[in-house]
C-alpha cells in the first residue's frame, strides 16, 4: 500500500513541568535543579465537575484535559483514532493496589485502583469522554512508546485508513517509583538531568485546516541498528519526504545531561548527522519514558512560529534562529531503541 | 488490491500444554486445562485457573536460559511460543529479512514485582527485577533471546492486547514496513490481576460457563501465543507455505465504561462489522466464531447481542475456548488466533465446554463441538478488553 496522504499536526497541548497548556517555555522556561519534578497542574476544578476531578488520578485528569484542548484547538471533536503512548501507565494506581496487596493481603482490596491501573485506562477514558468509537490502541514500550504511537497513526493516516488521529504521550512519576528507577540508573542524577512528567495530546490529520503547526513527514523505528542500518533508514525517510539532509535546519535530540544517555548521541550524531545543529528539550521538560513526545511538540512549535529560541541549542547559542523549514527528531533509549522523525514547516 | 497477509508460523503455550500439537489434542479430546491453583502463590485457592503446567525453573531449563539472567514468567512463556512460531516459519538468524516483534502484555513483569516489592523499596538485592517490571522490558527480553528482530514494540490494551498486536502486524506487512512480523502476546497469572478481577466480582468459583444462562464469571488463565505474518506474494522467495491468511481485522471502542461492556455491545458489533468490511466478506461467509466469551454476565450478553445483531438469523457456530484455556487476558487474542488457525487447518469446531442452559436473551446457543469434520473457510475471532477495547480478526483458508 503506497502512501497517499500528507499528514499534519493540527494542535498539541501539554501538561508538564513547564507552565500547563501554553507554549510559555519558548520565552520564559521554568528551570529545575532538583532530581525529580512533578508536573505543574492547572486548576482542574475549572475544567471538570468536582466528582470527576476527585475520582480520577492525576495521569487520567491530565490526559483528559490535554485531549479536550487539542480537540478544541484543532476543531476535530471526534477523531477517527485515539493512539496513546505510556511507558509505565497509571503507575500511581498500580502502586496503590500493589502496596495494599503486599502489605494487607488479598482480602481487603478495593476495585477502583485496579480499574484505573491498566495502561489503556488512559486511551479508554479519552474515548469515553469524547465518544470515539474508532481505533483505540496503547503503545507501551519504554523510551520509544511515543514514537510507536506516532508511527501507528502516521501509517494509518498516510494509507487513508483514517483521516484524523489523537496521539497522546502520558507518564506520571511517583516518589516511590522515582526511587526505584534511581536504583536502576535511569533517573535522578542531578545535576545530570532530572525526572519529569508528561501529558501531551496531539491532533494529526490528513488536511491542514486553518492553523496546522507543521507537517509530519516520516517516522522510523529501529531496534539495535548498526551505523549502516541507521544511515540507510535515515536516507529512506528523507528520500520519501523528498528532503535532503542539507535542508534540515536542526536535529532535536534527547540529550539530558545523563552521561550514559548523552554518550550515545555523541557517538552517533557526528557520523549520521554531520555538521547539524543539535537541539534539546529534556533540560526543560525532564526525563520520562514518553518525553520524546515533548521533543516533537517543541519542534512543532518552533516550526509553526518560525523561530528556535537560543536556550534549545545544545551548547548554547547567542540568539534565537529565525526561519525554520525542517527539524529532524532523533531519539534513542538506552542505545537499543532508535527513532527518527521528520517535521517540516507547513507549505515547505 | 491490497497485499495479502499470510500466516506462516504459530507458537503457543497455554493451560492446554506447550505447543500446537498439545493444544490440538486437548481441543479435540475436549480436555480443559483449567484446574485448582498450583503454581501461583495466592490465598485465593477457591478460584480454578488455567495455568501453564510448568514452573519457571522448568521453562528456564527447557529454553536453556543462562543461570544469572533475571527472567519473568511472561518472558519465559513468550520465548517458548515465539520459538515454536519461528521454527515453523523457518525464520532464522542472518536471513537478511526485516523481522519485527510486536507483543501484547499488560501484566509484564508484575509477577516478580509483587514478589519482591518490599525488597525494591528497602534494599538493592532485587534491582534486576525493577528493570524487568515494565511491559516493554518483557518484549525486549523475548526479542534478545533470538537476536533477529530489527523492530520491537509492545501493545497494551488489556484483554485485546495480543489481537491488537496481530492487527498492527498485519498492517505493517501490508504496507511493506517489515518483511516478517511475529505478533501475539504473553501474560502470566499474577496475584495483582487475580485480586483485581476478584474485586470486580467477575471470577467463577466453578469452571466457567460461557454463554450459559447460569454463568457466574470467568476463570483466569495464562499463556503466550504468536503468529508469523508475511506478504503472501513473497512466500515463494522464502520457500514456505501459508497456513492460513489474515483477511480482515478491526479495532473499535465501545466508549461506554472502563471495565464493563455496553448492554447492546456497540463496540463488539462495530469491530465485527468493520473486520468483515476490511475482508470484503458478508456475515454469511463466516463459518465459525471463536467468541471472546469470558463467561461473565456482562460480556456474554453484550457480545451475544452484537453477534445476533450482525448475523441476524444466520448465526454460524459460536464457541468460547476460554472454557479450555481460561482467560489468558493480554495473551488471549494470540491463544485464540492459534486455536482459530488450528480449527481452519484441521476442519473442526472447538467445543464450548460446560454449557447447559440457553441464555433467554439470545437466539443462538454455543456449539458443543462434534467429531464430524467441519470444513471451515473463514473464522472470526473476537478479543475484547477493558475500556471497551474491541478487536475482531478474520482468518481464512488459503
Amino acid at each position: 500500500m503506497s502512501r497517499t496522504n500528507d499528514v499534519y499536526i493540527l494542535a498539541a497541548k501539554q501538561i508538564s513541568v513547564q507552565p500547563p497548556l501554553t507554549d510559555e517555555w519558548m520565552d520564559a522556561p521554568v528551570r529545575y535543579d532538583a532530581p525529580c519534578a512533578r508536573a505543574i497542574d492547572p486548576d482542574y476544578r475549572q475544567h471538570f465537575a468536582p466528582n470527576v476531578a476527585r475520582r480520577l488520578g492525576k495521569i487520567l485528569k491530565r490526559a483528559m484535559l490535554t485531549s479536550r484542548q487539542a480537540m478544541a484547538a484543532s476543531g476535530v471533536a471526534n477523531p477517527d483514532a485515539v493512539v496513546t503512548a505510556t511507558g509505565l501507565g497509571c503507575i500511581e494506581n498500580t502502586e496503590l493496589f500493589l502496596d495494599a496487596l503486599v502489605r494487607e493481603g488479598e482480602e481487603l482490596l478495593k476495585p477502583t485502583c485496579f480499574m484505573h491501573s491498566t495502561h489503556n485506562a488512559i486511551g479508554s477514558l479519552i474515548a469515553i469522554d469524547a465518544r470515539c468509537h474508532g481505533y483505540n490502541s496503547t503503545c507501551v514500550h519504554k523510551g520509544i512508546s511515543f514514537e510507536c504511537a506516532l508511527d501507528d497513526a502516521f501509517a494509518q493516516l498516510g494509507s487513508n485508513r483514517i483521516q484524523t488521529a489523537l496521539v497522546g504521550a502520558h507518564d506520571e512519576m511517583t516518589p516511590s517509583y522515582f526511587a526505584l528507577l534511581k536504583r536502576t540508573g535511569y533517573l535522578g542524577h542531578a545535576p545530570n538531568g532530572f525526572s519529569g512528567e508528561v501529558a501531551l495530546s496531539m491532533m494529526l490529520a490528513t488536511t491542514p485546516g486553518d492553523s496546522a503547526l507543521c507537517r509530519l513527514r516520516g517516522v522510523e523505528l529501529e531496534y539495535n541498528p548498526d551505523a549502516e542500518t541507521l544511515q540507510k533508514t535515515l536516507g529512506r525517510m528523507l528520500q520519501s519526504a523528498q528532503c535532503s539532509l542539507e535542508e534540515v535546519d536542526a536535529v532535536m535530540t534527547g540529550v539530558s545531561g545523563l552521561p550514559s544517555n548523552d554518550r550515545v548521541y555523541a557517538s552517533i550524531c557526528p557520523e549520521l548527522l554531520p555538521n547539524k545543529k543539535q537541539l534539546r528539550y529534556k533540560h526543560l521538560f525532564g526525563e520520562s519514558y514518553t518525553a520524546p513526545g515533548l521533543g516533537v511538540y517543541a519542534a512543532a512549535v518552533c516550526l509553526c512560529r518560525q523561530r528556535i529560541p537560543a536556550h534549545l541549542f545544545v551548547g548554547g547559542q547567542s540568539g534565537e534562529q529565525r526561519g525554520v523549514r525542517h527539524i529532524l527528531c532523533y531519539n534513542h533509549f538506552e542505545g537499543k531503541n532508535h527513532s527518527l522523525i521528520l517535521l517540516s514547516a507547513c507549505g515547505k | 488490491m491490497p497485499t495479502r497477509v499470510a500466516v506462516t508460523g504459530a507458537g503457543i503455550v497455554s493451560a492446554l500444554g506447550a505447543g500446537r500439537e498439545a493444544t490440538l489434542t486437548a481441543l479435540r479430546e475436549r480436555r480443559t486445562g483449567i484446574a485448582p491453583v498450583r503454581y501461583l502463590k495466592t490465598s485465593h485457592t477457591e478460584f480454578p485457573v488455567g495455568e501453564v503446567k510448568l514452573s519457571n525453573e522448568e521453562m528456564e531449563h527447557m529454553l536453556r536460559i543462562p543461570e544469572p539472567q533475571a527472567t519473568t514468567r511472561t518472558m519465559l512463556m513468550g520465548v517458548a511460543a515465539v520459538r515454536e512460531a519461528l521454527e515453523q516459519a523457518c525464520v532464522r538468524r542472518g536471513s537478511g529479512l526485516r523481522v519485527a516483534l510486536i507483543s501484547g502484555t499488560t501484566v509484564g513483569g508484575m509477577d516478580k514485582s509483587e514478589q519482591y516489592y518490599l525488597d525494591f523499596l528497602e534494599n538493592d538485592t532485587k534491582n534486576a527485577y525493577i528493570a524487568t517490571h515494565d511491559c516493554g522490558a518483557c518484549t525486549e527480553m523475548i526479542a534478545d533471546y533470538f537476536g533477529i528482530f530489527s523492530r520491537v514494540q509492545t501493545i497494551s490494551t488489556a484483554c485485546s492486547s495480543a489481537a491488537n498486536a496481530i492487527m498492527l502486524g498485519a498492517m505493517l506487512v501490508e504496507e511493506g514496513r517489515a518483511d516478517v512480523v511475529v505478533a501475539g502476546g504473553s501474560e502470566c497469572l499474577t496475584k495483582f490481576h487475580l485480586n483485581g478481577f476478584n474485586t470486580l466480582m467477575i471470577l467463577d468459583r466453578h469452571l466457567c460457563r460461557p454463554f450459559d444462562a447460569h454463568r457466574a464469571g470467568l476463570n483466569l488463565g495464562e499463556g503466550a501465543a504468536y503468529l508469523v505474518l508475511e506478504a503472501e506474494d513473497t512466500l515463494g522467495r522464502r520457500g514456505v507455505e501459508p497456513l492460513c491468511r489474515i483477511s480482515g481485522y478491526a479495532n473499535t471502542c465501545d466508549a461506554y465504561h472502563q471495565t464493563a461492556s455496553s448492554p447492546g455491545g456497540e463496540g463488539a458489533y462495530l469491530s465485527m462489522a468493520k473486520a468483515l468490511e476490511v475482508a470484503q466478506l458478508a456475515p454469511k461467509d463466516i463459518s465459525y466464531i471463536n467468541a471472546h466469551g469470558t463467561g461473565t454476565e456482562n460480556n456474554d450478553l453484550s457480545e451475544g447481542r452484537a453477534i445476533q445483531r450482525l448475523f441476524c438469523n444466520g448465526v454460524p457456530p459460536v464457541s468460547s475456548t476460554k472454557s479450555f484455556t481460561g482467560h489468558a487476558t493480554s495473551a488471549a487474542g494470540g491463544v485464540e488466533a492459534v486455536i482459530s488457525m488450528l480449527a481452519l487447518q484441521h476442519s473442526f469446531i472447538p467445543a464450548n465446554l460446560n454449557f447447559a442452559t440457553p441464555m433467554p436473551e439470545l437466539s443462538f446457543t454455543p456449539d458443543a463441538g462434534s467429531d464430524r469434520p467441519a470444513p471451515l473457510r473463514h473464522v472470526l475471532s473476537n478479543s475484547f478488553g477493558f475500556g471497551g477495547n474491541d478487536t475482531s480478526l478474520i482468518f481464512s483458508k488459503v
